[in-house]
This record gives C-alpha cells, sequence and structure tokens, in this order.
C-alpha cells in the first residue's frame, strides 16, 4: 500500500504532499530515541509529537509517513522539513490505539 | 602451555575481528537528558547528558563561570556491536544527531547538505562533547554511524552519512537541534 492510498484508506488529512511510496508495517512511539532504534525503513510512524525534529528521524530510518495523532497542530517548520525530505505528516483526531485498530484493518501488520 | 593457547586465541579473535565485516546494530541504551547550561557572565554555553531521573536545574560557580541552567531535553545515549564478531564500540562521548536546517548560507554544513541532497545523500552531525566542551566524534565511529544507518535504509540510492559538529560554521548560532524528545514533560492530557 502506498502513503497516498494510507491517507484515502483511513481518512486521514494530508498536511504535504502523499506520495506513492511503500508502507510497510508501522510503529507507535513519542520517543525520538526509540524511533531511531526501532522504527524499520518502510514504516508509517504514529506519534503525537509535532516538532521538527520527528522529521529528522524519519528521514534517518527511512519513514516514508507521520502520523500526528490527537488533533496535534503541526507547526509550518515541520511541514518545510517534512517537504524538503519527502516525508508526508498526515493528521487526525483519533488516538494512537484508534489508529493502530485501523492500520491493522486496512492490512498493514506489524514489522518483525 | 594453557597460557600459551589463551593468548592464541585472544590473537585469533582479535584478527576475526579485525577481518569481519562488521554489521553494526544499537546496544546499551541509556536514557536520560540532554542539559545545556549558560554562563550568565560571560554568555559560553556547555551541553552535558544527565543518567539524574529529574534533569539538574542547580546554578553554580566553577572557576570563572557562573553556570545556569538554560533548557533539557530526555533523550538516550547508546553504543554500537557488531552483530557477527561482537565488537562493541561506546559512543559515550556522542551527544545525539543533528540534521542542518539551512539556517545560514556561509555554514559548510549547509553548503555540503544542499549538494548532497540532490543526490539524495543526508548529512546527520554527529554532536559530541567531552567534560561540556564540544569536540569531533572520531572518524571510525562516524564511519560506524553511517555504516548502521545507510544499512537500515530501503530507499534506493538513499544514503546517510554522519559528519563531524565542526562542519558548522558556529555552534553558537546553528539553529539546528539534535534529535532529542523536545518538550516531552509538558505533554500534558488534554481536558
Amino acid at each position: 500500500m502506498t502513503v497516498k492510498d494510507l491517507g484515502s484508506k483511513l481518512n486521514l488529512k494530508a498536511l504535504n504532499d502523499a506520495t506513492d511510496t511503500e508502507v510497510e508495517g508501522a510503529f507507535i512511539s513519542d520517543m525520538l530515541s526509540d524511533v531511531m532504534a526501532g522504527a524499520k525503513a518502510g514504516n508509517v510512524w504514529v506519534t503525537v509529537q509535532t516538532h521538527k525534529n520527528i522529521i529528522a528521524a524519519a528521514n534517518l530510518v527511512d519513514v516514508p509517513a507521520i502520523i500526528v495523532v490527537r488533533d496535534k497542530q503541526v507547526p509550518e517548520d515541520t511541514l518545510q522539513m517534512a517537504d524538503r525530505v519527502g516525508v508526508t505528516v498526515f493528521a487526525t483526531n483519533l488516538d494512537s490505539f484508534q489508529i493502530a485498530v485501523k492500520l491493522y484493518e486496512a492490512g498493514i501488520k506489524p514489522t518483525t | 602451555m594453557i597460557r600459551l593457547t589463551y593468548v592464541e586465541s585472544i590473537r585469533e579473535n582479535t584478527m576475526a575481528r579485525d577481518r569481519c565485516k562488521h554489521q553494526w546494530r544499537m546496544t546499551n541504551p541509556r536514557d536520560g537528558f540532554i542539559v545545556t547550561e549558560k554562563c550568565y557572565h560571560c554568555k559560553a554555553s556547555r551541553v552535558y547528558f544527565s543518567y539524574e531521573d529529574v534533569p539538574p536545574k542547580d546554578e553554580y560557580k566553577e572557576d570563572a563561570h557562573y553556570w545556569n541552567y538554560a533548557g533539557s531535553a530526555q533523550s538516550a545515549k547508546f553504543d554500537m556491536e557488531c552483530a557477527k564478531c561482537g565488537k562493541v564500540v561506546t559512543f559515550e562521548e556522542l551527544m545525539g544527531l543533528m540534521q542542518c536546517v539551512q539556517c545560514d548560507a556561509a555554514c559548510y554544513l549547509n553548503t555540503l547538505s544542499k549538494i548532497c541532497e540532490s543526490q539524495n545523500v543526508w548529512l546527520y552531525a554527529a554532536l559530541s562533547y567531552k567534560a561540556g566542551e564540544e569536540i569531533d566524534l572520531p572518524e571510525e565511529k562516524l564511519e560506524i554511524l553511517t555504516a548502521h544507518f545507510t544499512g537500515r535504509l530501503r530507499t534506493p540510492g538513499k544514503k546517510i552519512i554522519a559528519v563531524p559538529g565542526s562542519l558548522r560554521k558556529s555552534p553558537d548560532t546553528c539553529k539546528g537541534e539534535m534529535l532529542k524528545d523536545v518538550g516531552m514533560l509538558s505533554l500534558t492530557p488534554e481536558t
């Protein structure tokens, strides 16, 4: 499934361009160190964090999309950084657990 | 004889490690805080890693400086271990990785980043400190970080390169931020 397809299927609001990069698995964490250590390339990352650091972390481990949950406002500098590195940022009013369920129902399974 | 065999086995292991095409992975994660302090007399700043449960905010005098707490963020340190031969390289001096935010056209890291990004090569400055002072991470360790993070990528042609922090024009004016958990302690439930 591509990032673009994922956005439509889960009814997410794309805050910048949704790419055609393939998504494989998901990683849920609010700690960047956790993402640096545990996220796998191709994972979609679910978080409440919105600081522009999240984009640098996503780019470092090749995460193509971030879902910011619970209606958190994403600053403009975060989106500018996301455009620069080609990471899609989605927003939703759902929480992490609800998004995890939706991801699973959409066919995004845990990666090992 | 036994002693000689022991020495030979150590030598053999060492040689095997030298021959190993290392496959690096993170090990020994250690949680803590990156703490920034400023001297209100001379405006000098320094950064250190605290393993305490709460970041220290005490003011204190040390030599000619009057150090004041200027901020902190949750983070973690780690070492790198070869999954094949077991060699461990410590990264105690590494405070964090930083991606250039292109804040200063005259900065060498900025110039280099722009050239590299056009080829899908991404530079991360490995900001390192010893006794509060910024130092460059040794080349061997930069290569380990480069090998580890590039090895984890899936996008064809993409590369991550760890570079020394001294590529920045000035640590004092650089607006890039280390990968750390900004505002984690202020995340509160919505009412």
